[in-house]
């Protein structure tokens, strides 16, 4: 093999496929943070008018600021409910339940199959008569946000369990007069910190960036709030689309660097089943 | 061992997990199929028929053609990225970069991806009024970022970086041992790609290329942001039948149309599974 070649179509590709990635973010800073339109953009109005005053007016909007803590705050009862759910159903498969692993992992795919779109029909045919208060209150949404967690909550949580070794740990916890939910909160909820906190991060970019389910039930988050601030002050939505992506990032690099500390396991997260 | 943690309760502590699913799953699934099994206001067929047989065929056609040519050029490009990608080994980091990247991009999607699109292809986009000001108008041509190219172009941007995750670890796979086998015989590069490579890379490729047509097929907040709800796609005309629901009296369509889109799906995600079940197998030989 010719080891001295240079890697000429390699790089083409490489290129023009991480300028189609940046491109689009770059060009939505400009927007979010650049006060000229686009017609009068030039090489002499290039560097003038940039502003923060687009994103501190959105920071500052009435509805800015509920819509982000409602989000914020959805994101928190998620997490808890698939961390509740879902870290002793996990265990407990590596314990005794091994017979169930492939069913538990077959169901937690469920949700791709019955996507947000269409959950959200079967949501509102069932329970508006059934129970109406998952359809009129804002919370009603946590345990479907929930659902949609549960895929990569079963492979994230699934990974982190099967790299310990949870026979001789709950055994060592036991020897030593630990009781079962000692054992679990003390012993495997502390060794298991890097998938739960992959769990949690996940769920919350889910979260902040789910539009489906909350546009159609007519809840006011964040995503909502953009897409009604579109029309009226394209700069703030713009602006706050920037700060959600930036955010979202963010929580993907921490997922980053915590699992690139252990060695492995990337790409176990996310989309891919 | 007197372990009560051990599974001699049965299925017991299983029962949370199933009762949720159930609850916050099945039943609205089961619902909607009951719904859409019904009849719509004047109708005489159900639901699911009735869609099948007057206009909404056609957005059907329309999704499943959007999310074929989505697929295939996300599969194609991200194929192409993950093998260049892999073959560049100076700067070390650019691998490492790209692996990060594509776990970020590939769940974005959402509203800030189509604000991020407006802004670069819209009417009034950077990259619109450069190529109009070079005398390339794009928007001539019947193109606009809520068309069906529009959409296939957003799309990609989350299209790409699943297939590179698909499909790194299975490159990785390819053994250099075997390339320098086909030339010690006197094969050329594309002789190892037609007749090694992409032989042993097909079973990934197919199943990128499924998981990216099931991704496409069901995405709904981009395509909705784009078109301002316009759009001619299935899941955003679900949004219309529901909304309309008590007023037109039609709403079973909507019911009707998630349907078929959980069946399309079905089959689909069916398809990978098993696909990648037979690869397993054969990889433990």
């Amino acid at each position: 093999m010719k080891k001295t070649r240079l890697p000429v179509w390699e790089w083409i590709t490489v290129i023009v496929c991480i300028s189609f990635f940046i491109l689009p973010m770059l060009i939505m800073a400009r927007f979010a943070l650049q006060k000229v339109p686009v017609s009068l953009l030039g090489r002499d109005t290039l560097f003038s008018r940039w502003t923060l005053s687009g994103v501190t007016a959105t920071l500052t909007d009435d509805e800015f600021r509920p819509a982000l803590f409602l989000s914020l705050r959805i994101a928190f009862f998620t997490v808890a409910v698939v961390l509740v759910l879902m870290v002793p159903t996990v265990i407990w498969l590596h314990l005794g339940g091994k017979r169930w692993r492939s069913l538990v992992e077959v169901i937690s795919t469920l949700p791709y199959v019955v996507p947000p779109i269409a959950l959200v029909v079967g949501i509102s045919g069932t329970f508006r008569d059934l129970f109406p208060w998952l359809i009129t209150s804002n919370y009603g949404l946590v345990p479907f946000y929930g659902l949609l967690c549960l895929p990569f909550a079963f492979r994230t949580l699934d990974a982190g369990v099967a790299s310990l070794d949870l026979r001789t740990l709950v055994d060592a916890s036991r020897s030593l007069g630990a009781s079962s939910s000692k054992t679990l909160v003390s012993v495997l909820i502390p060794n298991l910190r890097i998938s739960i906190m992959t769990t949690a991060f996940l769920s919350i970019a889910v979260v902040l960036g789910e539009y489906a389910i909350a546009g159609l039930l007519l809840k006011p988050t964040l995503p909502t709030y953009m897409v009604e601030a579109q029309g009226q002050q394209p700069q703030g939505a713009m602006a706050v689309a920037l700060l959600l992506l930036a955010g979202t990032s963010a929580l993907f690099a921490l997922i980053g660097l915590t699992t690139n500390n252990r060695g492995k396991k990337q790409n176990e997260t996310g989309l891919v089943i | 061992m007197p372990n009560k943690m051990k599974g001699r309760s049965g299925v017991l502590p299983l029962l949370p997990f199933l009762i949720f699913v159930t609850i916050f799953l099945l039943v609205p699934t089961i619902t909607l199929f009951v719904r859409a099994s019904r009849r719509i206001e004047g109708g005489t067929k159900p639901a699911m028929m009735e869609a099948m047989s007057n206009e909404l065929r056609g957005s059907f056609v329309y999704s499943a053609k959007l999310s074929v040519v989505s697929a295939l050029s996300g599969a194609a490009i991200g194929f192409l990225f993950a093998v260049a990608v892999t073959r560049i080994d100076r700067p070390r980091w650019l691998r490492t970069w790209v692996t990060g990247f594509s776990g970020v991009a590939a769940n974005l999607g959402g509203i800030p991806l189509a604000f991020a699109f407006i802004a670069t292809l819209g009417v009034q986009g950077l990259v619109t009024r450069i190529l109009y000001h070079w005398g390339v108008d794009i928007y001539d041509s019947g193109f606009t970022i809520a068309s069906f190219w529009g959409i296939v172009v957003v799309y990609l941007y989350f299209q790409i970086p699943l297939m590179v995750l698909v499909m790194l670890p299975a490159i990785d796979g390819l053994k250099p041992t075997w390339s320098e086998a086909c030339a010690n015989v006197g094969g050329s590069r594309s002789h190892y790609w037609r007749f090694i490579g992409l032989p042993i890379l097909f079973p990934p490729i197919l199943g990128g290329f499924l998981l990216l047509f099931a991704n496409a097929f069901s995405a709904y907040a981009t395509a909705f942001a784009l078109s301002s709800g316009a759009s001619k796609l299935v899941p955003v005309q679900i949004r219309f039948f529901l909304q309309g629901e008590t007023i037109t009296g039609r709403g079973n369509l909507g019911y009707a149309l998630a349907g078929w889109m959980v069946i399309i799906l079905i089959f689909v995600l069916g398809s990978y599974l098993a696909l990648r079940r037979r690869t397993e197998k054969w990889k433990r030989g």
